[in-house]
């Protein structure tokens, strides 16, 4: 069993993780979006009802790495729907311990969707349980989990958060 | 209340809607009066999700809320009411699911029955001999709204009207048969829900469903990967009125033939790297490997690969619906079952892979009717101008079919 200490990322590095995550996926740049996670990782967007209830039905899911390729491909190849820009906004940035070589964060998340002629508007917001791992000196989703509050989407979620 | 409309139907019968059926607010006032609160079955629920005696969920059925709930002793029955005290028409239940001995609501703590039965009034006869109900008060006559109401292989079915046919022949037996497939009366879990609002008239759900001519052109997703190709065997099926319909097709893989070649929208350059999204392993009876069965108005029963769901509309005004997703499968299913069910649903629901695309057109089409003058009309002549059971995929005949009963009940 490792010390905490050993693995435990400083603020500073973790902040900065988080910050190109979101920057990746607010330009949009969804061709490194697997890049930031294991091989083996899970990755789940999930309504609150559900998780709360301890059903597993998720608005969105990915047990490993192929499949975070295959959403990207399913929504830059296959998917139709109209221009839009989604914004992630994190907060309450915080590690909330260690368990084995896992380094375990929550945050808080909101993404802002803004369409063609419209008002922008809170899409969803939620809290996200994340596990990170190190891997040659940088850090990578083991497990990204999304809970999300809100009740009814307006529309579609496209985009990953 | 019965609303007037000056409204008129344009030439072309059934292959034509006008643009107001999806906006205007009169007509969408006469929907909810003599479609959803009128004599037709409206989904309400799986049993399984309210399994014991005292086990309650709320759910809207048209605009209203409702309370469904499992009363009595043993195994109990269900009772659906209104979920509004007859007191003052405050909310009674709050919560989305629970589990009580009976209904008290929380302003004056009026006490009901779970089946409705107004048992306690505060106060009622006053306080230290002052104030209280009149002598003729009685609780008897207020008690709430209670709904016909039919359980029928685990789905919970009921109707604002008393005297609505019985389920299996407000189905038809065609359509019957097609609803037992799925739901055989083994027993059924839920897996969970989904909820998004789309800015669409409810009826282009029901259209969409009904529609095996959009299903492989907007969705890439399905002709890529062979889950839904015009070359594959189809049939569609409708009840004699033409209200429900059952749209089935039968899985082929990828390849190219005369028919995918022509198909734009098919790139046969993309792979999966994961294949178990679209892997599924014989469960039903028939062969046909997706069927959505659309029961007029509020729900679409569809099962794909391994994935079933009720995907349940609530109305929200002539734009907008709420499109309620609950994904289930067998009760004695096994982990592997279930995992496949869950991995399986990222085709569908507000993400999924090919139901975004739904919701994503729906709100254009609307967008498309309001913005346009008021006596354009949407065209459905895609496989002739009847109203008939179709093997083509080339076809609109079951929203003809939809539009021909909805024209009779609407007098429009």
């Amino acid at each position: 069993m490792q010390d905490c200490n050993d693995i435990a990322p400083t603020s500073e590095a973790l902040q900065l993780f988080y910050a190109l995550y979101h920057e990746a996926l607010d330009d949009v740049r969804l061709d490194e979006w697997s890049g930031f996670f294991t091989q083996d990782c899970l990755y789940q967007v999930i309504a609150r009802e559900n998780w709360d209830a301890g059903l597993r039905l998720c608005f969105m899911q990915a047990e490993g790495k192929g499949m975070i390729i295959d959403r990207v491909q399913g929504i830059l190849r296959t998917q139709q729907f109209g221009p839009r820009t989604y914004r992630r906004f994190f907060s309450g940035l915080r590690m909330t311990g260690t368990e084995s070589t896992d380094i375990l964060v929550r945050q808080n998340v909101l993404l802002v969707q803004t369409l063609m002629d419209q008002p922008s508007l809170i899409l969803l917001c939620g809290v996200a349980y994340d596990r990170l791992v190190r891997a040659d000196d940088r850090l990578l989703f083991k497990q990204r989990i999304v809970v999300a509050d809100s009740e009814l989407i307006e529309n579609s979620l496209i985009y990953p958060l | 209340m019965t609303t007037v409309l000056t409204n008129r139907w344009p030439d072309g019968g059934v292959t034509v809607t006008p643009y107001w059926v999806y906006t205007d607010v009169a007509v969408y006032q006469r929907e909810l009066e003599r479609i959803w609160y009128g004599k037709h079955w409206l989904y309400c629920g799986l049993e399984a999700e309210v399994p014991k005696v005292g086990n309650y969920r709320t759910v809207t059925l048209g605009e209203r809320p409702v309370i469904m709930a499992r009363y009595g002793e043993g195994d109990g029955e269900i009772s659906v009411v209104e979920n509004s005290c007859a007191h003052r028409g405050t909310k009674l239940c709050w919560d989305r699911s629970g589990k009580v001995d009976n209904f008290t609501c929380p302003y004056h703590q009026w006490n009901y029955e779970l089946t409705g039965e107004l048992t306690g009034v505060p106060f009622r006869r006053g306080i230290r001999g002052e104030g209280g109900m009149p002598k003729e008060f009685k609780p008897s006559e207020h008690g709430l709204n209670r709904l016909n109401v039919e359980v029928v292989n685990g789905v919970v079915w009921a109707s604002f009207a008393q005297d609505t046919p019985s389920f299996r022949d407000y189905l038809g037996e065609k359509m019957f048969d097609f609803y037992g497939r799925i739901f055989n009366g083994r027993k059924l879990r839920v897996i969970g829900y989904n909820r998004q609002r789309i800015n669409g008239n409810w009826k282009l759900m029901l259209e969409n469903n009904k529609d095996p001519y959009h299903a492989a052109l907007l969705h890439v997703f399905f002709a890529t990967f062979g889950l839904f190709r015009p070359d594959q065997a189809s049939q569609l099926e409708m009840d004699e009125k033409g209200r429900h319909a059952c749209l089935m097709s039968i899985f082929k893989p990828g390849g190219t033939n005369d028919v995918a070649g022509s198909l734009a929208a098919l790139d046969d350059t993309l792979t999966l790297q994961d294949a178990r999204i679209i892997q599924a392993v014989k469960e039903l009876s028939g062969e046909e490997t997706v069927r959505a069965n659309t029961i007029f108005p509020s729900i679409i029963l569809l099962q794909q690969v391994n994935s079933m769901q009720a995907r349940q509309i609530v109305p929200k005004g002539p734009g907008a619906f709420d499109f309620m997703w609950t994904h289930f499968g067998f009760e004695d299913d096994d982990e592997e079952m279930q995992a496949r069910r869950v991995r399986q649903a990222n085709l569908f629901g507000p993400s999924g892979f090919v139901s975004a695309d739904d919701a994503e057109v729906v709100r254009m089409a609307q967008e498309g009717f309001e913005e346009q003058a008021h006596d354009a009309a949407a065209l459905m002549l895609m496989g002739g101008r009847d109203v008939a059971s179709s093997n083509s995929m080339a076809t609109e005949t079951a929203i003809r079919g939809m539009y021909q009963y909805y024209r009779s009940v609407m007098e429009l």
